[in-house]
Order: C-alpha cells, then sequence, then structure tokens
C-alpha cells in the first residue's frame, strides 16, 4: 500500500480517484464482510432471549440503553474533536492533545457498543417485525461494517481530503439512527431508569 | 500509531468474541431456579456456570413429579418439554400466558376487556410461531423459566419478557353453553395471583366482542357471570390438562 502512495494522487484530482478506489477496495470488501456476517448470525442463529447480563440494572434493556447513550456521548466527542482538527470551529485552534482525545474518545464509544451488539444478536437476532425494528437491525450491521471500513482506512496514506470526514459521518449518524431506534425507543417507552 | 486503528479493531472482535462465549456459558446450565431474582441475579457472572445436569435444573424448579421427556438442549438453552409461561406484556395493561405441551402450544394474550386472542402453534427448539383467529399472531422463544417474544392482536404488537409459573398460576379457560349461547371465557392467572381475564359472550359471530371476565375462584375453578355460573378447566403443561 505504501507503493500506491506516490505523489501524484494528491496533486492530480483526475489520477486520484483510480488509486482513491485501489485503496478503498479492500477495506470496503472487508467492511461489507463483517456488516453481512453479523445480519446473516443474527437472522440465520436461533434468538436465544437472553444471554450474559449485567449487574445493576434492571433488565438488560436498560443495560444496552445505558451503554449506547454512552456511547453517542463519545461519539458526539469524535463528532467535536474532528470539526477542531479540521480547523472547522472559528476562533479555536486545534490543542496538542485533540488528536488523542479524537482517538479515545473513539475507541471508547466502540467498545461500548461493542457488548450491545453480542446482547442484541446472540438474545435477540436481526428482526423485522417493525419498522423500527428494522431500521435498527440493519443500521446495527452496517454500523460496524462501516466502522471497520474506517478503521481500516484510516492509516492508508493518498487519501482525498473528504474519505475521513465521509465514513466518519456514516458511522456516527448509523450509530445515533441505532441510538434513537433502541436506547430512545426504550427510554421514552419504559422511563428513563438503571 | 499506523497500527492503532487495527488494534481498536481487534480489541472490539476479542471483547465481542468473549462476550459472546460468556453469553452462552452463563446461559448453558440453566441456573437452577432460574427465573427467580436471585437466580437472575446469580446468572449475571460467568462464573455461575457451575456445570449442572438439565435434569437436576428440572428437579430445582420443581417441574412434574411424574415422569417426564428429558428437555433438551438448544444454542445451550435447555428446552423444557413441559412449560407454563405467564406475565404483562410491556406496554398496554394486557397480560400473555403460554403453555407448552410436548409438541403443542396454546398461548392466550387479554387484556381485562375487549382486546384478547387464543393462538397455537407447535414447538420448535424453543421457538413457537402461533396464530391465531382474525389475523393474530406471535413469536415466541422460550426455554428453562423464561419466555420472550411478541403477540400481534387486532393489529398491535404487545412485546414481552415472562417467566414460567406453576399452578394455581397459569391459565384457565372457560367454554361453556348458556341459555343457548355459547360463552367463551379466559383467565391469565399471574405469579401474584392478580387475574387478567376476558369473557366473549359471542365467539361465533363474526366480530366477537369481549368484556372483562367474571372473579375465577381458584379452588372451585367457577365464575359467577351474573347469576350463571361458569366453569373453568385449566390448561395445564405440567398435568396436560386442556390439550
Amino acid at each position: 500500500m505504501a507503493a500506491q502512495s506516490g505523489a501524484p494522487a494528491p496533486l492530480q484530482p483526475a489520477t486520484a480517484s483510480p488509486g482513491l478506489a485501489k485503496l478503498l477496495v479492500v477495506p470496503s470488501l472487508i467492511g461489507g464482510l463483517v456488516a453481512l456476517t453479523l445480519g446473516l448470525y443474527g437472522r440465520l442463529h436461533h434468538a436465544t432471549g437472553i444471554a450474559l447480563n449485567i449487574a445493576g440494572f434492571s433488565s438488560p434493556g436498560s443495560v444496552k440503553s445505558w451503554l449506547a447513550t454512552g456511547a453517542v456521548v463519545f461519539a458526539i466527542i469524535q463528532v467535536g474533536s474532528a470539526l477542531v482538527m479540521y480547523g472547522k470551529v472559528p476562533r479555536v485552534a486545534a490543542p496538542s492533545w485533540i488528536g488523542g482525545l479524537h482517538q479515545w474518545s473513539g475507541r471508547i464509544a466502540f467498545l461500548l457498543s461493542v457488548p450491545v451488539a453480542v446482547h442484541c444478536l446472540y438474545a435477540l437476532g436481526f428482526q423485522n417485525y417493525s419498522t423500527r425494528v428494522l431500521i435498527h437491525s440493519i443500521l446495527g450491521c452496517l454500523f460496524f461494517g462501516a466502522f471497520t471500513v474506517k478503521m481500516l482506512v484510516l492509516p492508508k496514506r493518498g487519501l482525498s481530503g473528504w474519505v475521513l470526514p465521509v465514513l466518519g459521518a456514516i458511522v456516527f449518524a448509523a450509530l445515533v439512527l441505532i441510538w434513537f431506534t433502541s436506547a430512545y425507543w426504550f427510554f421514552s417507552t419504559f422511563g428513563i431508569k438503571r | 500509531m499506523k497500527r492503532s486503528p487495527l488494534i481498536t479493531l481487534l480489541t472490539g472482535a476479542a471483547l465481542g468474541l468473549g462476550l459472546w462465549i460468556a453469553s452462552m456459558v452463563a446461559a448453558s446450565p440453566a441456573p437452577a431456579g432460574y427465573g427467580t431474582p436471585a437466580a437472575a441475579a446469580a446468572a449475571t457472572a460467568p462464573a455461575s456456570s457451575a456445570p449442572s445436569s438439565p435434569a437436576v435444573a428440572v428437579a430445582g424448579t420443581s417441574l412434574p413429579a411424574t415422569p417426564s421427556p428429558s428437555p433438551s438442549a438448544t444454542g445451550g438453552f435447555v428446552i423444557p418439554p413441559h412449560a407454563n409461561y405467564v406475565g404483562p406484556v410491556m406496554a398496554g395493561g394486557g397480560a400473555i400466558a403460554i403453555v407448552v405441551h410436548d409438541t403443542a402450544a396454546i398461548a392466550y394474550y387479554c387484556d381485562n376487556g375487549a382486546i384478547e386472542a387464543w393462538l397455537s402453534g407447535v414447538p420448535h427448539h424453543g421457538h413457537l410461531s402461533m396464530t391465531g383467529k382474525n389475523g393474530a399472531s406471535s413469536q415466541v422463544n422460550y426455554a428453562l423459566g423464561h419466555a420472550r417474544g411478541w403477540v400481534a392482536v387486532d393489529g398491535h404488537r404487545y412485546t414481552f419478557s415472562v417467566t414460567a409459573v406453576h399452578a394455581p398460576s397459569g391459565l384457565y379457560r372457560s367454554i361453556a353453553v348458556v341459555r343457548g349461547a355459547t360463552v367463551k371465557a379466559g383467565w391469565i392467572v399471574l405469579a401474584d395471583g392478580t387475574q387478567v381475564g376476558s369473557l366473549e359472550a359471542n365467539p361465533d359471530a363474526a366480530a366477537p366482542t369481549a368484556r372483562k371476565a367474571p372473579q375465577l375462584n381458584l379452588t372451585t375453578r367457577t365464575a359467577d357471570d351474573g347469576g350463571v355460573t361458569i366453569t373453568a378447566k385449566p390448561i395445564d403443561a405440567e398435568t396436560g390438562s386442556g390439550f
């Protein structure tokens, strides 16, 4: 991959496209495979109804809702720190620690989302019995695929400037919609409770 | 630095894999007395996976004293051949009862009033796909001590997560001819003794109307509906009554 990061790509937009496509194809395929695997597992594996629970919460639903809410909070920090890094916030110069904040908030958000996804896929599966549930199921699988793409693309050199912001936006939008179709629904249906 | 995104991914994957395996391990032995709050709390720790044979687990929940088919295991869960599950649905004020007996299952949803449905289906490895009149349907996953899923009645979908119960809690049904008209009633007796019941005075009509059922006397299994005594029969997985 380092060989492809030759000088022409950033200079010539016309020649950047094929190079960019090459850079993105393998991560995209792997990400697609991740999303597809999760979806197929969720659909084909027999939903068990129960799974490992976390102590201190009234139900798996509330555990998941709080974890997902935590993930969204860190994801908002992601967007904020990215805006600062890209100099999109007027009169705010990027401090030296902004990169670390961006990386760690992302890591924490991702790691918070993993137990939720495991419970979803193991105990509930990919379901389509209502629009909310269908959207949630599709986006849940897409989120991990998109996140995989983002992580695999991240270290590559010679990317067009829009690639990381677009991937980040997809991941963020998916997470927020997932939260709206689950945790927001849970809290508004059953009340905000532990 | 360049590898850190990959490490993030692999850490997440490892965490997911670990939790997935822990879920299977924690769930598989179906802790004795599963369904009681204490046991449910114990199930939160992977350490609670001390292997207990399915037979022991069944004895622990005092399922039938009479010889019965041994429970099967599906996806790490012990699937009881006979089980009664009742409990309230999550929203809407109604209750659900699901009775699984070998190769048949009966479910009843009612809300103490006009909304009610009888459903039936065939158990399949801990899963029930049930249907009833007027488009009523339900999907249920059940295992030792616990059942969850949804039931759709009159275009509304109610989700539930309910536990196993033993008589006198459970499901009761009455089909009687009163003054030449058939009266069909159902009662769900929850674990705390609360009754949720509906009564249809015209079950054979195109659009039967239901109302709150009179209180069922669980000792005599009779109810007094405006001076008429109606007799109910339990639908019980453990005795096979009602199947």
